[in-house]
């Protein structure tokens, strides 16, 4: 019964506040859900981890729902989950059914949503409950499926695992930490920056610069050129709204919302990804799919059913094995090492109340998402047209107080934010990829240690490879993905020619 | 035989400088993959890199040097400032507070297009309302850290 004690104003509260601020900032072009979960993290330090998280899964479910604002009225998608939204949407807001494209998104939204919801309930526990038996040589080599599984799927293979593996060099700047069987000494830099890094750079920062500031430099750039420079388009008039819509489309949904759920619990793939693949199944396996790409409601329902469902599957392997999903995940990651909680597999059954609240919040989420943006969105359309130079400083000053905070106010941590700021514009330009990234620096600290407890265990290499049957399969997944990616690239190149 | 075989894979970590064993590992996988990637695109290295040069000196594409410097330049100055001014008004914010107002009012100024007279009042109205609001809630209501 603690959990009813929880329940307080505040809680649902704070649910709404993220959930409208995240519709927001999914709303304007070039803001991302991870943008608004990694600006708002500040105002969690204040409160306890279940108000705190309850916040930033509103962000999270808000930030992923108002990408399909843009993609409609637009046709550029809010957050890269919403690419598909466009190829119908924008044909239907060109007609005059603006509306009846938005709201019939937001239903699929609010399915996809509750769809991975239950799945995150119901799957998590089980394979928190199967990981709790992994060795070290296992945690290592799950990590290792992780990256690689993450580089697979980036555009180009080699780029994708030197990310992957630089994101872990960079971890390891700083010292051995004696608190997890390390020698205390430090690595990876020179005796002067020892006063700085001898904790090694802190998560957020390195987050928030490459999340926040990379972002407004990337449009500094491009001078704004596309700030409301577009024409938009109204949403009065036209054919309205009805739930007739969605006749026959119970198939589409579903299926979209396991593909959106199946693809977040991949580790960084991301939401463009489970918008491309569901709508492309959608196209391949519906009776008639001639319409679609030319205003088709079927086409929306995909789109945004599979990137709601993204959310819940995104937390599972969080929650279960404490590696993050996609980019909002990593930086939940960090809300709940700023609480003092570790996620992975003791995380659920050690706290109960909290695993439940995280249900309740993302459930909580969903349907107020659907509340504010089915009744006022027409307020919300009027969101697109607030412009960059009124939001982006104070966007940058949001991180400062995110940097700065996280370790009780040492300056070098906002410095970080800017050196991560400038590495992710270089990283972006160079054709560096920036999940893989995040995600290398975020488990290769564990990685090491695993690794490392491993062979001082076992005293020969071969253990990685012969400890049990669960390390062989998962050598065989890695096998998996390294040719799957290979299988991609060399596809992907041939089809210019093809094409030429 | 085969635990012969398998000896080859011994391996014996010295504790004193254990923490150089998994960074230099993945320092060698890292250069390794360097070394490949350059090697699949030396081609496209040089002129990649002269493209860059003749871009970011304004030479070339649409490239706007004004507001991406000046975003850089002034977010240094911005980051610099408070530290300096965060020894004058330790603990209290007041720092944070009044070189926000002052970065967030020249940023706005770098991005906005053209100039006018309602414009400029939002301008200011925002880097005054939104700093101290921003400072009001975080370090007076819920005590949060600020420089």
């Amino acid at each position: 019964m603690d959990i009813l004690s929880h329940l307080t104003p505040m809680f649902f509260g704070l649910i709404a506040a993220g959930t409208l601020i995240g519709i927001i900032f999914g709303a304007i072009p070039g803001m991302t859900a991870t943008m608004a979960v990694a600006v708002c993290l500040p105002l969690t330090y204040a409160f306890g981890l279940e108000n705190g998280v309850a916040l930033l899964l509103g962000l999270y479910v808000g930030g992923i729902s108002g990408g399909m604002v843009p993609a409609v009225l637009l046709n550029i998608p809010g957050t890269p989950s919403s690419i598909c939204t466009t190829f119908d949407g924008y044909p239907m807001a060109q007609k005059g059914e603006g509306e009846r494209a938005l709201k019939t998104g937001i239903v699929a939204s609010i399915f996809g949503g509750l769809f991975s919801a239950a799945v995150l309930f119901f799957f998590a526990p089980v394979l928190a409950d199967f990981a709790i038996k992994f060795s070290n040589v296992e945690k290592f080599l799950i990590i290792l499926l992780a990256l690689t599984v993450i580089a697979s799927l980036c555009s180009n293979l080699l780029m994708g695992i030197f990310s992957g593996v630089l994101g872990v060099w960079l971890s390891l700047i700083g010292t051995y930490s004696i608190m997890e069987g390390g020698n205390g000494e430090t690595r990876l830099m020179f005796d002067f920056m020892e006063y700085y890094l001898i904790d090694g750079f802190s998560l957020l920062p390195v987050l928030i610069g490459i999340f926040g500031l990379t972002t407004v430099l990337l449009d500094a750039e491009t001078g704004f050129k596309g700030d409301s420079e577009h024409g938009r388009i109204s949403l009065k008039g036209g054919k309205k709204f009805s739930f007739g819509v969605f006749k026959g489309q119970l198939t589409n949904l579903v299926r979209s919302s396991g593909i959106g759920t199946f693809v977040g619990m991949l580790p960084g793939v991301g939401g463009s990804a489970a918008s491309v693949l569901a709508y492309s199944q959608e196209k391949n396996f519906s009776r008639d799919s001639s319409q679609m790409g030319k205003g088709a409601p079927q086409g929306i329902v995909s789109s945004e059913a599979s990137n709601n469902a993204l959310t819940g599957g995104a937390l599972v392997p969080l929650l279960s094995l404490g590696i993050p999903g996609d980019s909002t995940t990593a930086i939940l990651i960090g809300a709940f090492t700023l609480q003092g909680i570790q996620v992975g597999p003791l995380f659920i059954g050690n706290n109960m109340d909290t695993w439940y609240l995280i249900i309740i919040a993302l459930v909580i989420a969903n349907v107020l998402m659907f509340g504010i943006m089915y009744f006022a969105i027409r307020h919300i359309a009027k969101v697109i047209e607030v412009p960059k130079y009124i939001l982006y400083p104070l966007i940058i000053m949001m991180c400062v107080v995110g940097a700065y905070a996280i370790n009780y106010g040492i300056m070098f941590d906002v410095w970080t934010l800017l050196l991560f700021g400038v590495f992710g514009w270089v990283a972006h330009k160079i054709g560096l990829e920036t999940v893989p990234l995040i995600i290398g620096f975020i488990l290769g600290k564990s990685a090491e240690v695993y690794f490392v407890k491993s062979l001082e265990s076992y005293g020969n290499y071969s253990i990685f490879f012969t400890k049990s049957p669960i390390a062989m399969f998962l050598w065989v997944l890695i096998a998996v993905s390294l040719a799957f990616a290979i299988y991609l690239n060399i596809r992907n190149r041939r089809q210019p020619e093809i094409e030429s | 035989m085969e635990s012969q075989w398998l000896s080859l894979f011994d391996v014996t970590i010295d504790f004193d400088q254990s923490h150089l064993f998994f960074p230099r590992i993945v320092t060698w996988i890292l250069l390794i993959l360097l070394a490949a990637i350059l090697l699949t695109r030396y081609r496209l290295l040089v002129p990649g890199l002269k493209h860059a040069g003749r871009v970011l000196a304004g030479r070339e594409g649409d490239f706007d040097r004004k507001r991406f410097f000046g975003t850089l330049a002034l977010t240094t100055v911005y980051f610099y400032m408070m530290g300096v001014l965060s020894d004058v008004f330790p603990n209290t914010g007041y720092s944070f507070l009044i070189c926000s107002i002052v970065f967030v009012f020249l940023l706005s100024l770098l991005y906005v297009g053209q100039l006018s007279r309602r414009l400029v009042v939002i301008i200011v109205l925002n880097a005054l309302i939104a700093p101290a609001i921003a400072w009001y809630v975080l370090a007076q209501l819920f005590r949060i850290t600020l420089p």
